[in-house]
């Protein structure tokens, strides 16, 4: 569904990834998983739009996306969660769906905000209050309600558990296989709870100081004799 | 009385500018210098309908709302656009602004003598006062301005909170990246407050050769009542930008007046240096503006835990 093919990004001149060949499957869970700095986030970022390519190309249901702006990628069907700042705290639980739908037809918003609610049921009784003054568990649930708003099929999620709970992070985690069991949508997950995202996942990428050291499933990575390792970056 | 009431209709025209200069502060980061000059060519459009065509300046509001949100979007796509592209600093952005006030104040002083050449009347200094009348008992321009600023308060209530144009702006404003991620073309967003900023300042402008005499480099001086208002209110809420407006506005009209009675008239000169104090002294007090003040945090007090 999204490929990245020998994809070299970062910011302006500062270099993070190098050479990076990935592959994100229709209806599965990937995580890419990393010691902090190997570039994961920056990945995500990359394959959004969001960073600066240096070279290579992100290849989306087989059309070359690489130049196209976020606005436009949204509109393919691609959602990315920012880690933090990924819902609008001074609109209401109800303003942040309604600018989630913004690119679609009134009778579908509807439609989708539904879906979305019956996702998410606890937002319901927070629709009039400001996004900010929600709880850090139930924001992820709003950004992840947001996506499912924008007819997302496939979510990026850059690290939707960090600061939570572990009860909440759980909570999350199953929310995320929901998304794949009942929804179908295609999920990318950079995660700094690694084993509890391996767990989910179908696919793995490791990485390393901007390179990919590790490819292959989910539960692969999880019984490498090198994961210990991989997970603290030596 | 009409000390009072000239102070009120000074504060209404005040509180147009600075939420003008805010709301484009607040999209394109940029303090625009030009903002009181964009007024003033709101007075020239006026005053050209009037020499020209005979309409009253009450009726050309709406012709200088248009015209000034044309010269807001002008301003923004032809001079500063094309340098946030090339990811100018604020400090040149600024400079940038200056420099379309000096361009602003250059045309509007050449256009104001084509303007007397083809009208044979005076266009350097106006004033409009004696084209006012009485409405129920008060000067119409209270009435008008008063009215103006409800309208347009309530306007942009209800496109901010009702539509989904606004609340895209909203959104926009808080955090342009996230708003681009959901679909948002954020520079449509920023366009649209450069014409609005644009068009409140030429409506103020249409407005205030009613309360003083305009000369084209009057917006080189009211520029300084504009950022005092904005600045106290916090430089990045609409909301602050509407107090300000009137702490500033009625301070600078009553404090002076009421000083002019002891140390007499000249001191009416120096009524800006009026609003710089009751700038210094409300960044003293809340050094983030009325919108940074506890009160409002209160508000929107946030359970900041995580469960």
């Amino acid at each position: 569904m999204l490929r990245a093919k020998n994809l070299s990004a970062g910011y302006k001149e500062l270099h993070i990834l190098f050479d990076i060949n990935a592959k994100v499957e229709k209806g599965r869970i990937t995580t890419i998983a990393g010691p902090n700095g190997s570039g994961k986030s920056t990945f995500l970022k990359s394959l959004f739009g969001l960073a600066t390519i240096h070279s290579g190309k992100v290849v989306y249901k087989g059309r070359d996306i690489t130049p196209t702006p976020p606005h436009d990628r949204t509109k393919m069907g691609i959602a990315y969660l920012p880690q933090v700042e990924n819902v609008f705290t001074n609109l209401t639980v109800e303003e942040n769906l309604k600018i989630a739908g913004y690119t679609l037809e009134n009778g579908e918003y509807e439609d989708r905000r539904e879906l979305a609610l019956s996702v998410f049921p606890e937002l319901e009784k927070r629709l009039k209050q400001k996004a900010g003054t929600l709880s850090g568990g139930e924001r992820q649930f709003l950004a992840i309600a947001t996506a499912l708003i924008r007819k997302a099929e496939l979510l990026m999620l850059d690290e939707p558990t960090a600061m939570l709970s572990p009860k909440f992070a759980n909570n999350i985690f199953n929310k995320i296989l929901d998304l794949k069991d009942k929804l179908g949508l295609t999920i990318l997950l950079v995660e700094q709870n690694i084993k509890k995202a391996l767990e989910i996942s179908d696919d793995a990428y490791m990485l390393a100081s901007g390179r990919v050291v590790f490819e292959g499933k989910a539960e692969e990575l999880l019984e490498h004799e090198k994961f210990g390792e991989f997970c603290i970056g030596v | 009385m009409a000390v009072l009431e000239g102070a009120i209709v000074y504060s209404n025209l005040l509180v147009l500018l600075s939420i003008g200069l805010t709301i484009t502060y607040i999209t394109t980061g940029v303090p625009n210098f030009a903002q009181g000059s964009m007024a003033i060519f709101g007075s020239f459009v006026s005053l050209s309908l009037w020499l020209l065509f005979n309409i009253h300046p009450y009726y050309s509001l709406p012709v200088s709302f248009i015209l000034g949100g044309g010269l807001g979007i002008a301003i923004y796509t032809l001079v500063l656009k094309p340098m946030i592209r090339k990811e100018a600093m604020v400090v040149t952005l600024m400079i940038a602004t200056l420099a379309v006030d000096l361009i602003l104040l250059g045309v509007l002083g050449a256009y104001s003598d084509t303007l007397a050449g083809i009208t044979s009347k005076g266009t350097k200094k106006f004033i409009f006062t004696p084209m006012d009348f009485k409405l129920a008992g008060l000067d119409a321009i209270l009435v008008v301005s008063s009215a103006v600023i409800l309208l347009i308060l309530f306007a942009l209530f209800l496109l901010l909170y009702k539509t989904k144009f606004g609340i895209a702006l909203r959104a926009s404003m808080e955090n342009p990246a996230l708003a681009e991620i959901m679909g948002v073309n954020v520079e449509y967003t920023r366009l649209f407050s450069w014409f609005l900023s644009g068009s409140l300042a030429a409506v103020a402008g249409s407005l205030l050769p009613f309360r003083q005499e305009i000369v084209p480099a009057t917006g080189a001086i009211i520029i300084v009542s504009i950022f005092a208002a904005s600045i106290v209110g916090g430089l990045g809420s609409i909301y602050g930008a509407l107090i300000g407006g009137y702490i500033i506005g009625m301070s600078e009209s009553l404090i002076t007046f009421y000083l002019s009675k002891p140390l007499g008239p000249s001191i009416l000169l120096y009524s800006k240096v009026v609003s710089l104090i009751v700038l210094i002294i409300a960044l003293i007090v809340s050094p983030k503006g009325i919108a940074g003040l506890d009160i409002w945090r209160k508000m929107t007090w946030r359970r900041s835990t995580s469960s």
